[in-house]
């Protein structure tokens, strides 16, 4: 890969890392549709990736941190001492809960799973069905917000019948977490899949991003740590893959701060239009060779 | 959370027998599962260390208290 192009790559990874359109698929889309020649299969790939998916989680680790330290610390003092008694102490339980089965499907089914569905054409129909399903989250959620808010007469009305993170059940925090495996198929977004789902568990769309943001950063930070010894191999151009973990890392972070602010009151319906549009559009020029 | 001991007895075993194939992963005895049949897996055995580690809060947490 050129310069230009490593950080074409880590500016996509990060824009789309937690926007519920998936980065997986965007990026095996959007090379082949530019004609850019490099395989994502090749062993050298996987330490380009490793240090976008850094870059990624440190974004989100700054942009949480002051949480963090009060999970971290909640985890500790909760596991001690054999009981939760705070909100912090409930969600760092619910997070270690949700993170548990994405680690697990992670760890044993990724790989195989990526490898199988690793095609352009595949990835954009999955980004076609991503767009349904994340018009299909705002379906059941408006029926939710009839039934919970019949008079309300705003979007803050309406979203104030619903709770925060720390409120969503243990089940829904593992069944959250066990979806974001579906993210393995480039084209399936794991923020829309865990946003998504936390709307389903009742949480207000704020909060819901907020629990997919917290729940991803384990997930991606670990998925980075453990292939780190790959990056030590010779060949592997470390600074060029570095600025364009740096510019993964401010994307990142400039799409969760604007993310947060928009769900205080909007919805996924943008996003769910965009994945069709745009994985029909691919399906279009990957067919026509364009 | 339902209290009782034997629920906190069986995740502490539980705890246990996920360190032991941590270990077993970390030095490549086991190969179940992984994705090349030669050398320690370490994705594997931190994530059964995880397990353990998730096990044993969970058994703290199932063991009956004392009345303060």
């Amino acid at each position: 890969m050129s310069l230009a192009q490593v950080l074409f790559m880590g500016l996509l990874q990060g824009a789309s890392e937690l926007f519920p359109v998936s980065s997986l698929g965007h990026a095996v889309i959007v090379p082949t549709l530019l004609h850019w020649s490099f395989k994502q299969s090749d062993p050298s790939f996987v330490p380009f990736l490793v240090l976008l998916h850094l870059g990624t989680a440190t974004a989100l680790l700054v942009l949480y941190r002051t949480q963090w330290v009060a999970i971290i610390r909640g985890f500790f003092t909760a596991a001690i001492r054999g009981q939760m008694q705070t909100d912090t102490e409930r969600l760092a339980m619910l997070l270690l809960v949700g993170t548990i089965p994405a680690a697990v499907l992670g760890v044993f089914l990724e790989s195989r799973i990526k490898s199988l569905f690793a095609s352009p054409y595949v990835a954009a129909g999955f980004l076609v069905a991503n767009g349904f399903l994340m018009l299909g989250f705002e379906v059941l959620r408006r029926r939710a917000e009839r039934r919970a808010a019949p008079a309300a007469e705003s979007r803050h009305d309406q979203e104030a019948h619903f709770g925060s993170a720390e409120r969503i059940s243990f089940l829904a925090a593992a069944i959250v977490g066990a979806c974001q495996a579906f993210a393995f198929l480039p084209g399936i977004s794991r923020s829309g899949v865990t946003i998504g789902g936390g709307l389903l568990a009742g949480l207000r769309h704020e909060e819901a991003a907020r629990f997919s943001f917290l729940l991803a950063t384990p997930v991606i930070l670990g998925a980075g740590l453990v292939e780190v010894p790959g990056l030590f191999q010779g060949g592997v151009p470390v600074g060029e893959y570095l600025a364009a973990a740096l510019l993964a890392g401010i994307a990142a972070y400039a799409s969760a701060r604007f993310l947060l602010r928009y769900f205080r009151s909007g919805r996924l319906d943008p996003y769910g239009w965009y994945c069709i549009a745009a994985g029909l559009a691919s399906l279009a020029l990957l067919h026509f060779g364009l | 959370m339902t209290r009782s001991s034997s629920l906190a007895v069986a995740l502490g075993v539980l705890g246990v027998v996920f360190i032991v194939i941590a270990a077993l992963y970390a030095v490549g005895v086991l190969q179940i599962a992984t994705s090349s049949a030669t050398g320690p897996h370490y994705k594997h055995a931190i994530l059964f260390a995880v397990l353990a580690v998730t096990s044993f809060v969970g058994a703290n947490f199932a063991r009956p208290k004392a009345a303060t």
